[in-house]
């Protein structure tokens, strides 16, 4: 059984135009995937319909071979953690600590043993233990951009879907996010990256899925 | 069809909203509640669908409704338990009272939101607002979606992030909620400043008057319709 299986989906905002035309493929729970294509073409709609927040017009999602409608938002994401394109849709507590923490708070698989020695794991690792107690509304895009990566990477999640995770991090920064995706594969984590960088993905993917509106490709 | 004015509409909704206010009888109110239904009729509303995206707000009322027909003692007794006094024809009467003043002052509002917001607001700058304060309103028309969907994102976030909104303990949903309120109004602030300061990028407040390319023009019916509504309405308040 795959972790994810996608049957037959098709996706549209409005009736005319299929966004997502009649698309299959399954992901391995281990498996490092990269997901390219055009502007526009639906690589964040797909994500949002594998992550249940959008619900297929035609065809099924699977998760662990569970129909995605039939589970919730918190389900999915106690096993799949999703770092948004945008951070600013992501960070929604009043300060950097609490943001970290939040899933261990109202979680209910995380374990809460150890907490805080992950906490300051990641946040040294992503260089913010200097904004522990600051707001996230105070940190610049590039630092926000790290702490969503942060907090999904604290949690013990079975696969990561990454949303163009490159964007806005600098030359150092991007070799902490390498550092993390190859201390991910070392630990046999799955992962999906959505990028337009075909150079970073073949160093850190298996393999890269192009997206076009007739369907899905391997290349 | 005649175009009317966005000024018409502002001024039968102040009319029509006031005398909801004044009017202390039940069968005057009931007058002006048909008399509303007529004007949305007039100015081709959907009152059907409009009461149907206002279902929340009409149960609001209802709860209101009935607080106020409990709470409000003399008269005869409907409903009494012994010695106690549960509901009496005052209450119900100032139930049904509050429930019509609301649906005039909903349908009435729903007068406004039948022209578009652009033209209202054009409509009140011609009315007099200084028009910083007319595009305030727009603005905060504007801005009540943008926080609901800046809400709806942080809710979206938190149950990725694996907490079980439906399962965690009232309290502590009601504490996460205000916990992630905060954020979002801030956000939404923020996105506030942005439109202002690009706005003022490109001369907002600049000079004192505006030039606009809507012209508005009170036609006959615009002036026959204020005058319909008023004569109803003194109808309505002096002699039924």
């Amino acid at each position: 059984m795959s972790f994810y299986t996608i049957d037959s989906l098709t996706f549209s905002y409005n009736k005319a135009d299929a966004l997502i035309g009649n698309i299959s493929f399954n992901i391995e729970e281990n498996q490092h995937i990269g997901l390219i294509g055009s502007n526009g073409c639906g690589k964040t709609t797909l994500v949002k319909l594998m992550l249940g927040i959008l619900k297929p017009k035609v065809g099924e999602i699977y998760l662990e071979g569970s129909n995605i409608r039939g589970i919730s938002l918190s389900s999915v994401g106690e096993k799949v953690g999703f770092v948004f394109q945008n951070p600013d849709k992501q960070l929604f507590c009043p300060t950097v600590w609490e943001q970290m923490s939040f899933s261990y708070k109202y979680g209910s698989r995380n374990s809460k043993d150890g907490i805080n020695s992950n906490i300051n794991y990641y946040l040294e690792a992503f260089d913010l233990i200097k904004y522990k107690n600051s707001s996230t509304l105070e940190l610049s895009r590039g630092e926000k951009q790290r702490l969503a990566l942060a907090s999904v990477l604290s949690r013990n999640v079975k696969f990561i879907i990454l949303d163009e995770p490159t964007t806005g991090l600098d030359i150092l920064r991007r070799k902490q996010l390498e550092k993390c995706l190859l201390s991910l594969k070392e630990e046999d984590k799955g992962y999906m990256i959505i990028s337009h960088e075909a150079e970073f993905l073949t160093k850190y993917v298996d393999k890269i899925l192009r997206l076009r509106t007739e369907g899905v490709e391997y290349v | 069809m005649i175009r009317i004015d966005p000024r018409t509409k502002i001024i039968i909704v102040i009319l029509i909203s006031s005398a909801a206010v004044i009017i202390k009888d039940i069968k005057s109110l009931i007058f002006l509640l048909f008399m509303t239904v007529l004007f949305c009729k007039l100015f081709t509303i959907p009152l059907l669908e409009s009461m149907k995206k206002l279902r929340k707000l009409w149960y609001f009322f209802f709860i209101l409704a009935l607080v106020q027909s409990l709470f409000t003692s003399g008269g005869d007794i409907i409903v009494g338990i012994g010695g106690f006094r549960i509901l009496t024809t005052v209450g119900l009467e100032s139930g049904i009272s509050i429930i019509i003043r609301m649906s005039i002052i909903i349908y009435s509002a729903l007068i406004i939101a039948s022209a578009p917001v652009l033209e209202v607001v054009y409509g009140l700058i011609a009315m007099g607002l200084p028009y910083e304060i007319a595009y305030m309103v727009l603005l905060s028309i504007k801005f009540l979606p943008l926080l609901k969907e800046e809400f709806a994102d942080s809710i979206v976030a938190v149950q990725l992030a694996g907490a079980h909104l439906d399962k965690i303990p009232f309290m502590q949903k009601l504490s996460l909620y205000t916990y992630i309120l905060m954020p979002s109004v801030i956000k939404a602030l923020l996105r506030a400043r942005c439109i202002s300061l690009s706005m003022e990028c490109r001369g907002f407040r600049a000079y004192q008057t505006r030039t606009s390319y809507c012209k508005l023009k009170m036609c006959k019916a615009d002036y026959l319709t204020i005058l319909a509504a008023s004569a109803a309405i003194f109808v309505i308040v002096f002699f039924i």
